[in-house]
């Protein structure tokens, strides 16, 4: 009998943390109108920079329009089931991640119910899927052109989560602002990347920085989300400055993240359902790159009074060179389709 | 370009990473070693090295002490310890199932934690365990760059290595331990309960799992945790202790292998693949299980054909 109820104890404390392993948030019961949203993400929330940028999208939809969120993290696996799992009970799906791209099949199945998908696109426009890229290349063009003006070896670097097209277009744009930036002032600027094949792993991350400092890198971009922790950690230990990515990052470690490559994922959002529940559906079946030019990607420099290492005049040229790329006068290269 | 390969593979900065990236490994390593020996086959490392991490995160959180981080973690491992040689040894429940759940478990209860104490976006920058600066290494060209200037438990890896060795192939422990995993009834008749051993097994397991962790936020890291950040490492640990067939100086080699393949895998990049640099690490694990079974059929057979012989000189 002690046996028994010691096993089941024990097997309790074993769902409790089960039932924690599953996650989710659940919205509360609003008045029956509202509109249901479920925001579903690719990894968890927690990342400081995507994820959670997306979250504080939604809930501030909640806050200004009433909307009623849950939210469902898929910790990296089981992406279908969990879209479907969020159709079941939503009426807006917003799926964050490039991984979704079984969106295609799964959207019209659920026809009254309207997607949103982040940071990928659908291969043929699905009728009641809103597609949102974000030109993150043009971004990091900034991001590249800011770490050579600060770097003193003439060697800037990067840190990739995994080698795939999303990230790269990181990385091409960054690669192109540094290079950009060289031949502006006659130095040649070296660019040295690797990646980290995990997003969740802060010491690998710190590693991939440690190594490219070996290779004389002083200035590194991040683009690992958890992993990317390592890369300021590094930074820190070892000396040099560190760029965040997706939100503004410069609060974490003020002293070494000189600036932060911005990907507003939270505000577009926002955006797109807000339109949605004035009543326009207009953008779903078609792909919404939001880039320079509409102001959801670009450069944070933390808030006001924070320590700043970028100089104001190369703050200013930054400014110039968005400018240029918003109006198309310089062309950002791009692994995007 | 050959010439440029060789020099960012043979640096010290890659030896240093060695070092680094085998200690967490090696330190599960150990702890896998003896519960291996002991005859419990213990997939649940990656859970207490997950656990070890968090557990050393919020004790220096709470306490503003990397010590006292390192003081919960080793209670921690010993009643982790505890909680699987209830299950695999009291009530002799499947190894493989128990050690999955741990894993399940370590990931749910870690991550629930996590979020309740600091939010979602874990801890970090809290007090980590101390460098330890060797001052006649300062004037050494290579070594110096590699074995200067590392975490406390880079070093007390190396002592434990040594330690656990005496203790499972000199000290009588030992000698019951092995028996209780080959032998048991053997070590029953003689009057020693092959359980007691397998409970210490098991614990010092824990305590060892739970240091590689400690190592993993506490000295890797500066007091960071963030979900899911023990990635793998407690397989690749349990690979080194099929390897090493649980000897801890050899389990210990093999960890530092994995570090090396691991440290030039980031440094190839530039020439292949990051999506080949990653495999490197099954790949070798796949080379060695063939080695090592390949090994163990030869020696019978060696065994077999002597004995023959043997029989037939008589």
């Amino acid at each position: 009998m002690k046996k028994k109820i010691l096993a089941l104890a024990l097997s309790s404390s074993l769902l409790l943390g089960l039932a924690a392993c599953g996650g989710g948030g659940g919205g509360q019961a609003g008045n029956k109108d509202a509109t249901k949203v479920t925001l579903v993400v690719a990894q968890t929330f927690g990342d400081r920079s995507f994820y959670d940028s997306s979250k504080e999208g939604a809930e501030r939809l909640k806050a200004d329009k009433g909307i009623e969120l849950s939210t469902i993290e898929c910790n990296g696996e089981n992406h279908t089931t969990q879209m479907r799992n969020a159709a079941d009970s939503a009426d807006v799906v917003v799926c964050v991640g490039w991984e979704f791209y079984d969106i295609e099949t799964v959207a019209p199945e659920y026809p009254d119910v309207k997607w949103i998908w982040i940071d990928n696109a659908t291969g043929a426009p699905v009728e009641n899927v809103l597609n949102i890229t974000y030109a993150q290349n043009e971004g990091s063009f900034l991001a590249g052109y800011i770490a050579a003006a600060v770097s003193t070896s003439g060697t800037v670097g990067a840190v990739g989560g995994e080698d795939n097209d999303t990230i790269n277009d990181f990385i091409v744009g960054y690669e192109q602002g540094a290079k950009y930036y060289g031949e502006e002032n006659g130095k040649t600027i070296n660019v040295v990347k690797n990646y980290a094949n995990s997003y969740v792993d802060p010491a690998i991350g710190k590693e991939c920085a440690i190594a490219l400092n070996d290779q004389k890198a002083d200035v590194i971009f991040q683009i690992a989300s958890a992993t990317g922790d390592g890369v300021f950690e590094a930074a820190k230990d070892k000396g040099f400055y560190a760029i965040g990515v997706d939100s503004d990052q410069k609060y974490i470690d003020p002293e070494v993240i000189i600036c932060s490559m911005k990907k507003e994922v939270g505000n577009s959002i926002y955006d797109a359902i807000a339109t949605l529940i004035d009543g326009d559906d207009s953008r779903w079946g078609t792909t919404w790159v939001a880039d320079m030019s509409t102001g959801y990607v670009g450069i944070g420099y933390g808030e006001d009074g924070s320590k700043q290492q970028v100089p104001d005049d190369v703050k200013t040229a930054v400014e110039g060179l968005a400018q240029k790329i918003a109006s198309g006068e310089i062309k950002v290269d791009t692994t995007r389709a | 370009m050959f010439e440029d390969i060789l020099k960012s593979i043979f640096s010290a900065g890659t030896f240093n990473q060695m070092l680094r990236s085998a200690t967490p490994v090696a330190l599960a390593a150990l702890g896998g070693a003896m519960t291996e020996h002991a005859g419990i086959m213990n997939i649940g490392m990656d859970g207490m090295i997950l656990m070890g991490a968090f557990f050393g995160a919020l004790g220096s959180y709470m306490f503003q002490s990397a010590g006292m981080g390192v003081l919960t973690v080793l209670l921690m491992g010993v009643v982790v310890g505890l909680f699987f040689a209830l299950f695999t040894v009291k009530f002799r429940s499947d190894e493989f199932i128990i050690g999955t759940a741990l894993n399940t478990f370590a990931l749910g209860l870690t991550s629930f934690l996590s979020r309740s104490i600091f939010g979602t976006a874990g801890t970090k920058g809290n007090p980590a365990l101390p460098t330890i600066h060797i001052p006649f290494l300062d004037n050494v060209p290579f070594l110096g760059a590699v074995f200067n200037n590392n975490s406390l438990f880079i070093y007390v890896t190396w002592i434990l290595v040594l330690v656990m060795w005496l203790f499972v192939y000199k000290t009588p422990y030992g000698f019951w331990l092995r028996a209780s995993g080959e032998k048991p009834e053997t070590l029953r008749t003689a009057g020693i309960q092959p359980e007691r051993m397998k409970w210490l097994a098991s614990i010092l397991c824990g305590i060892l799992c739970g240091l590689a962790g400690a190592h993993l936020s506490l000295g890797q890291l500066q007091g960071t945790f963030a979900e899911n950040m023990a990635n793998s490492r407690g397989y690749i640990a349990f690979a080194c202790v099929i390897f090493s067939a649980a000897n801890p100086g050899k389990a210990y080699l093999a960890a530092l292998m994995f570090g090396f393949f691991d440290a030039i895998g980031l440094r190839l990049q530039d020439y292949i693949s990051s999506d080949l640099t990653n495999i490197i690490p099954y790949v070798i694990t796949i080379i060695m299980m063939v080695y090592v079974v390949v090994r163990s059929q030869q020696k019978k057979r060696h065994a077999h054909r002597s004995k023959v012989q043997g029989a037939a000189a008589t």
